[in-house]
């Protein structure tokens, strides 16, 4: 598909697989998040002065096994580009994210973040990160960063000190860890009524 | 006078290392114990294990909370029952609230009591309550727990989790390091107001400093795993003209 010279896409994709490919014509604008299913979205921003945001959140549980694909390339200059992946896994998931990151040699004064963080809550959970970066631009920023780990257990004691339970305390870490990527929806209603989804596990 | 905290030889270790080598203190209700010790004596080792800090293994000995087996309790059960820790360094948790964080403490303490949870309206009026005591500013309460708060802020923030929570034993640990001659006053000064003839504290530091502001009942000095002197506010002084080695 095509988002024409102007024009802006926006959805928000809720336990629903997701594979686009996208052109985008110049200072046009693409926001896209994709909540707990697999992804695969190319975007290629061919005209200048786009932006192109994507985000995903997949809490992936039992025998979940879910990719989450970009390939995101700026073919031309002034553009920005925002992807903040996060993937929390437990039981006996399995997680992969690839990240195709492309800046062309013409694409001066671009931006372009890619951040993938990922929370493993269990021994038997998997994650799998391949973020690559090509660029071929110099006038440009770019930055990356993927990292996995466990809960902070500093922060669980501290919890359970103020008589907090342990598991309470668990999902409030949990909590906390997505609803950044959740914080970043537009559209006010579905972004509280997803808030509260998560909150709603605590109460 | 009823004993509020019994530790009999308490012995602890932590990667296979003893730190504490046979502790004995006995704590009555009303009364500020100090615990003082050169560095790498035991003292946060002790305010670790009291509070059940996973990092750490009790070997040998006991410790009781108004007669009951404390080494027994979960954490947050010890929490609950009212052991609380005003952390050496306290943690910043992004993300969780001040508020959500602090009610959900409160509502599991009052669960344990048996007693109803607070309504937001309820809570909101403690919260309110509880800074104009201690004299903070309102502004912690939606920021989340400790992240980009000040050493400072950090403390009073500590201090301001002890007046919500109204323990029967608090354990500043090394609350005073860090700390302004201001800040120091402040968390004082709200230590000081939470005082009643039914709790206790044990205040942990290195330095006299902390008590001229908070004066104890008694000063214990701890060293090498063991507490080897017990004395009055006179002895804080002692140790500050004389050093450790002085002993």
């Amino acid at each position: 598909m095509k988002v024409c010279k102007g024009e802006t896409y926006e959805r928000v994709f809720v336990n629903e697989e997701v594979r686009l490919n996208i052109e985008q014509e110049a200072d046009s604008h693409v926001k896209i998040h994709v909540i707990n299913a697999p992804f695969s979205i190319t975007v290629n921003q061919i005209g200048e002065g786009c932006t192109t945001e994507i985000y995903g959140l997949e809490h992936l549980r039992g025998e979940d096994d879910v990719t989450a694909e970009t390939h995101v390339t700026h073919s031309v200059g002034g553009g920005t580009s925002n992807q903040l992946i996060k993937f929390v896994l437990e039981d006996n998931a399995r997680g992969r994210f690839i990240g195709d990151l492309k800046i062309a040699p013409d694409a001066q004064q671009t931006e372009a973040h890619q951040t993938n963080r990922n929370l493993v809550l269990s021994e038997k959970a998997e994650m799998r990160t391949q973020p690559q970066l090509e660029i071929y631009a110099d006038d440009v920023k770019a930055t990356h960063g993927a990292s996995t780990g466990q809960l902070d257990e500093s922060a669980l004691f501290y919890m359970q000190q103020r008589g907090i339970d342990k598991e309470k305390a668990r999902q409030l870490l949990v909590n906390a860890f997505m609803k950044d990527v959740l914080n970043t929806i537009s559209d006010e209603a579905l972004r509280e009524q997803l808030l509260d989804a998560i909150d709603g596990v605590v109460e | 006078m009823k004993a509020l905290l019994e530790i009999k030889d308490l012995h602890a270790s932590i990667g296979g290392k003893e730190i504490l080598k046979g502790v004995n203190l006995v704590i009555n209700e009303g009364e500020v114990h100090a615990i003082m010790g050169p560095n790498g004596a035991g003292k946060s080792t002790l305010s670790a294990v009291l509070t059940g800090n996973p990092a750490y293994e009790v070997t040998s000995g006991e410790v009781y909370l108004k007669g009951e087996n404390l080494l027994e309790m979960a954490p947050e059960v010890r929490a609950r029952a009212g052991v609380f820790l005003s952390f050496q360094y306290p943690v910043e948790i992004p993300g969780v609230s001040m508020t959500n964080f602090m009610r959900t403490a409160i509502n599991a303490k009052r669960a344990y009591e048996g007693k109803e949870p607070l309504s937001a309206k309820e809570f909101l009026a403690l919260m309110r309550e509880k800074k104009k005591m201690l004299e903070l500013p309102d502004k912690l309460n939606n920021r989340s727990v400790n992240e980009g708060f000040s050493g400072g802020e950090k403390k009073k923030n500590e201090i301001f989790q002890m007046a919500m929570l109204e323990p029967c034993l608090s354990i500043l640990d090394e609350t005073d390091s860090g700390l302004d001659i201001d800040a120091l006053r402040i968390v004082a000064e709200g230590v000081n107001k939470l005082k009643t003839p039914h709790n206790a504290s044990i205040v942990i530091t290195h330095y006299q400093r902390l008590l001229d502001y908070i004066v104890p009942d008694f000063v214990h000095v701890l060293a090498d795993g063991r507490i080897v002197k017990t004395g009055d506010k006179s002895l804080a002084l002692e140790l500050e003209e004389k050093g450790y080695e002085g002993l």
